[in-house]
């Protein structure tokens, strides 16, 4: 059975040679929650853009609810709902002004256009500031604003941009909440965010894309067991940013322990996997106290969507960035 | 009728977005009503060197008046470069509205906006004394010219804003081109006080062709007469030329306008 997106050795290349997206394949169910992860400039993006008939394409091929994305672009633009990365409202414009116009748009109008924007208002929770202007709303108002005007015209099919990046907690939690609603009734949700934990928590399956190619795919189950081990996080006291316990540290377990998998680097000390997580504790625990290595913490933990991220793309999603900046922040700081 | 109805939401969309910046209006009005109010009296009798009985407050009303249409234009540009940064137009491209009409219901809005703004100069006009001598038909025929030159003329903004994508290019040409082809042309003086070269200059200036079919409509003077009793009434020659000067500008800068949008939309 044809998916609702069915794509097939998809390729972009830029006029400047850049390649975007070098011959990817997936297809998505329809009423499938579906993530498509990577880091930046993994051809996230560029492969929306062109699912949403927004960019061409240089070969392959793409359909989305059995539409060719060129042919038929005008019937697939009539059941699409789309949210870019950046958050597109018209400040000048009321909310409802702006799902009004949304609506008018998609072909809509009089008291059915108005019920429905009233409607979509309460479920967003922005009938108090409905008829404010959208400039003077916060951050986490407009993109609900946003959200609800690709809404208007009840798409069969949602692709959202990183929906809830750079929003506070309760407004990220909010929008996950009614992303889980509008997928319960019926409509396919096509997602990249940065926010593994509600991946997991959400999406049927998902695909990684790394360089413009995917380079995994299937539901977050299959591929946290592909990892085969649980990783145990080390916290280690004295840590260094030379690192100096971290390398005696690594020393220790690469000798000593043949069924360690892989050792990263983390904020506190080490991530180590491992097949069995649990039963190396007390061998660690004692190899490092052999050493001298204090330890300031200790967890195991079955491998999570941040494991199988690291795993294909060499990457962490998420984390690294905000260690980065951390450490901008500190040097900044220091230097006043 | 998608294209009509698409074209309308989207010229309400501006007129909202235009009278809830009420600045904008004002930007592209002050010049002119400081030229009407304060620079016709400065030069009050410059009217008596362009010939005996000459008012220059209604000399140079038709000038103004195409002044506003010329400054005004200038903002269409850097509008839709605003919806393309940010990410606005991408947003109503992954919906069905006709493509076409995403244009058109701004370059809509731009001629409305040069006609409102046109009657507020004539009416303070009007209280300075300058009435067509052409009657209302006079008045009217004043607007339509306008804003056919506001059309015309706001396709170099649009054009300039979707081939740089960047306001500041598009405001720094405006500002570039405002006074040359202003002060080269008839809206503000006459040939006859111009040395040759600059003379030669007016007389291609696409500006004058417009401003001396409005100026014969106000004055009902024949081109280079200037004295304020004349009776010739509507000279149709200097109108029509007039009307096949903004014709062919609409022709290139729209046309290069549709074809530009057609590659940023595609």
């Amino acid at each position: 059975m044809p998916g609702i997106v069915d794509v097939s050795q998809l390729v972009k290349t830029y006029g400047d040679g850049t390649k975007a997206v070098k011959g990817i394949s997936f297809n998505v169910s329809e009423g499938e929650f579906f993530g498509f992860l990577g880091p930046n400039g993994a051809g996230k993006s560029t492969t929306i853009k062109i699912l949403t008939t927004i960019l061409r394409k240089t070969s392959g091929s793409a359909s989305v609810a059995g539409f060719d994305v060129e042919k038929d672009a005008a019937k697939i633009r009539k059941i699409i709902g789309v949210q870019n990365q950046e958050t597109v409202v018209d400040e000048d414009l009321t909310g409802r002004e702006n799902m009004i116009l949304q609506g008018e748009l998609q072909q809509m109008h009089g008291q059915a256009l108005r019920d429905r924007v009233d409607e979509l208002l309460k479920i967003v929770d922005l009938v108090d500031a409905a008829d404010k202007r959208a400039g003077f709303y916060s951050g986490g108002m407009k993109k609900r604003l946003d959200l609800a005007t690709t809404l208007v015209h009840n798409p069969k099919i949602l692709f959202l941009d990183e929906p809830t990046t750079g929003l506070d907690p309760q407004s990220r939690a909010a929008i996950w909440a009614y992303l889980k609603q509008l997928n319960e009734q019926g409509i396919t949700i096509f997602i990249t965010t940065q926010y593994l934990e509600e991946v997991d928590r959400l999406c049927r399956r998902l695909a990684i894309v790394d360089l413009g190619e995917i380079v995994a795919q299937g539901t977050p189950a299959d591929l946290k067991q592909e990892i085969g081990a649980d990783s145990i996080s080390l916290g280690l006291e004295n840590t260094t940013m030379n690192g100096g316990t971290r390398e005696k540290a690594k020393q220790v377990l690469e000798n000593k322990f043949d069924r360690v998998s892989n050792i990263v680097n983390s904020d506190i000390g080490l991530t180590v996997y491992a097949k069995n997580g649990s039963f190396l504790v007390p061998e660690i625990v004692r190899a490092f106290d052999d050493a001298g290595i204090k330890l300031s913490s200790i967890t195991v933990s079955s491998p999570t969507l941040d494991d199988v991220f690291l795993k294909h793309t060499g990457k962490r999603i998420r984390v690294e960035e905000v260690t980065s900046a951390n450490y901008r922040g500190m040097f900044s700081r220091r230097r006043r | 009728m998608s294209f009509l109805l698409d074209s309308l939401h989207l010229f309400v969309r501006w007129m909202k977005k235009l009278v809830r910046n009420p600045i904008l209006i004002f930007f592209s009005l002050f010049q002119p009503v400081i030229f009407l109010v304060l620079f016709t009296q400065l030069f009050n009798k410059f009217g008596a060197l362009l010939g005996p009985g000459v008012s220059y407050t209604v000399f140079a009303t038709a000038g103004i008046v195409l002044q506003n249409a010329f400054s005004s234009a200038f903002q269409s540009g850097t509008a839709v470069v605003d919806d393309i940064r940010s990410g606005f137009l991408t947003k109503m491209l992954a919906t069905p509205v006709n493509r076409t009409a995403i244009l058109f219901g701004r370059i809509l809005s731009d001629a409305f906006r040069v006609v409102v703004q046109t009657v507020i100069i004539l009416v303070l006009a009007y209280a300075l004394g300058v009435f067509p001598e052409t009657g209302f038909l006079g008045y009217l025929l004043v607007i339509f010219t306008v804003a056919a030159f506001g059309l015309a003329w706001s396709g170099i903004s649009l054009a300039l804003g979707l081939k740089t994508k960047s306001a500041e290019t598009v405001f720094g040409i405006a500002g570039f081109l405002t006074f040359p082809l202003l002060f080269m042309s008839t809206a503000l003086v006459s040939t006859s006080v111009m040395p040759d070269w600059m003379k030669t200059v007016s007389n291609y200036n696409p500006i004058s062709f417009a401003v001396n079919a409005m100026r014969n409509m106000i004055t009902g003077c024949p081109p280079g007469q200037l004295s304020s009793n004349c009776t010739t009434g509507f000279d149709w020659s200097t109108i029509l030329q007039a009307y096949g000067v903004i014709a062919l500008i609409g022709v290139l800068t729209l046309g290069a306008t549709l074809y530009l949008f057609r590659k940023v939309v595609s």
